[in-house]
């Protein structure tokens, strides 16, 4: 047999793909599609989260912060339960990060709320002695970019076939849809915060980066 | 020569010498070899392109680490790996099962002084970055640990108006009573309804039952909130107190907290964190 797969070069190397291959088979089949679902419950982000996502991004808040937290006890104690695939179903791209100069913030949702980001991005300090995480004021004086938001979701929907628009899952509709939907949820977040510009800005219909951001850590959950 | 003495450097010194002379001795013996030695022994039928080979026998040693290998590789692929292959997960569960069966027992009925350094511990993690290290409120960012769970607590509430924990009677008006009023309720409260049995003002206390009929309207006669309409002032100043919030979160008239019922305190902590909290306000 061997002699035969000598003097056959393609069946050859047939044998050492299959053989090669088995440690993969074996490793990645059994439960890959099992764990690349979105786990029950996680869902697609809004408009709103979507907006606050891209600012996460372009403040470059996952060079310091990652969001992925390990199986170790040591980090299930301080964070929550430690991270499964399918929760990133719907993270293009995933924002896991290879540094923690910050603590992780997969489920930061769980244990920071609205006003305490609102003091904590005007000026860390105040709150946590020592960081040294610097201050995002910026994020108070930016308007939010809703239409590249809603792009986005727009462009998933379409191309990955992400569950906007159906049951139990976000709504997306048409562009004036979304910016109404998306209105109304920056009220919540905004009747929660304190500071007067911002408030004032969002009667003007003017959202701020720093509402965006917020509703985009509360959903981290 | 102290590097010396340490083991791992003497065994490494040891194997490059050994490398070095059984290198030194196996070429000594090939080189004087191929001076003297001729070709001879029995020639395989195969031959390729002239070059022949030697029917030579295959040394045991090296013919049974071959066949062990092979069995082995057999047992590893079909059976080693897919049956007891190593997983991350595995690893976690057995590390939370060591470290419970190590501190279940040891904390299962924990002393003042421990739940009191448990609960500190507990507090600057989670509890600090909102309430401040020292559970002033950080300038009224957070409410202020301080001022808080105690006969004073009770009568700024009663004056202020409380937000609540989305209990079903929903939040408390401000100005229910007067101040005077409010402070012989929160003497009654304290030595008879809660489970802290002792007034700051217990001249106040019969002056405050009379009046306990505006909270027992919410509260119940008993105080005990009717079966969770209302929080539960039996409680009011002890730790449960402390662990009825972590549990329901809060949303206040300073900011919202979170809940803390997602599994990362146990109930041991969330007493401790109680006994820590309830301490601080004076």
């Amino acid at each position: 047999m061997f002699h035969w797969l000598e003097k056959n070069p393609f069946f050859f190397a047939v044998g050492v793909f299959l053989v090669i291959a088995y440690a993969g088979v074996v490793t990645i089949l059994p439960d890959f599609m099992e764990s690349a679902r979105p786990v029950t419950g996680t869902k697609p982000y809004t408009v709103l989260e979507l907006a606050g996502r891209q600012i996460y991004i372009k403040d470059s808040c996952n060079a310091c912060h990652s969001q992925l937290v390990r199986p170790f006890k040591s980090e299930t104690d301080r964070y929550g339960m430690y991270s499964l695939s399918g929760e990133y179903a719907y993270d293009r791209p995933f924002l896991w990060g290879s540094k923690r100069t910050g603590p992780d913030l997969m489920r930061v949702g769980n244990y920071r709320t609205t006003d305490w980001h609102e003091y904590h991005m005007l000026a860390p300090q105040s709150v946590v002695p020592g960081s040294i995480m610097p201050a995002y004021k910026h994020m108070f004086k930016n308007n939010t970019d809703i239409e590249t938001a809603y792009a986005e979701a727009l462009t998933v929907k379409k191309v990955f076939n992400v569950p906007y628009d159906q049951p139990d899952m976000p709504k997306l509709g048409t562009y004036d849809e979304a910016k109404k939907a998306l209105m109304e949820e920056a009220a919540l977040i905004v009747a929660d915060m304190k500071d007067p510009e911002v408030k004032e800005a969002f009667k003007r219909g003017e959202i701020k980066e720093i509402v965006a951001i917020i509703a985009y850590l509360n959903s981290l959950k | 020569m102290n590097w010396l003495n340490d083991n791992v450097n003497v065994l490494a010194l040891l194997g490059a010498a050994a490398i070095l002379i059984l290198t030194i001795g196996v070429s000594w013996k090939y080189i004087q070899q191929m001076k003297t030695d001729k070709s001879s022994g029995e020639l395989t039928k195969e031959n390729w392109d002239g070059i022949g080979e030697y029917k030579n026998p295959l040394p045991i040693g090296w013919a049974l680490s071959f066949l062990g290998t092979m069995v082995w590789a057999l047992w590893y692929f079909f059976a080693g790996y897919p049956l007891n292959s190593y997983s991350q997960i595995g690893e976690y569960n057995d590390e939370v099962k060591s470290h419970t069966k190590q501190f279940e027992s040891k904390f299962s009925n924990p002393d003042k002084a421990t739940l009191m350094a448990m609960g500190e511990g507990v507090f600057l993690v989670q509890c600090a970055p909102c309430h401040g290290v020292t559970g002033d409120g950080i300038n009224g960012k957070a409410a202020n640990l301080e001022q808080w769970g105690n006969e004073e607590a009770v009568v700024h509430a009663i004056v202020n108006g409380a937000k609540g924990s989305e209990y079903p009677l929903g939040e408390m008006p401000a100005g229910l009573l007067d101040e005077q009023s409010a402070k012989a309720v929160a003497a009654f409260m304290m030595q008879e309804i809660s489970s802290v049995k002792k007034s700051k003002n217990p001249a106040l206390v019969e002056e405050g039952r009379a009046l306990w009929a505006t909270c027992s309207a919410c509260h119940g006669e008993d105080g005990k909130g009717m079966e969770g309409s209302a929080p539960n002032l039996s409680h009011y100043g002890t730790p449960q107190f402390v662990v009825n919030v972590l549990s329901t979160g809060k949303k206040g008239a300073i900011g919202n907290m979170p809940k803390f019922n997602d599994g990362r305190l146990t109930n041991v902590q969330k007493t401790a964190v109680g006994t820590y909290v309830s301490s601080l306000a004076k």
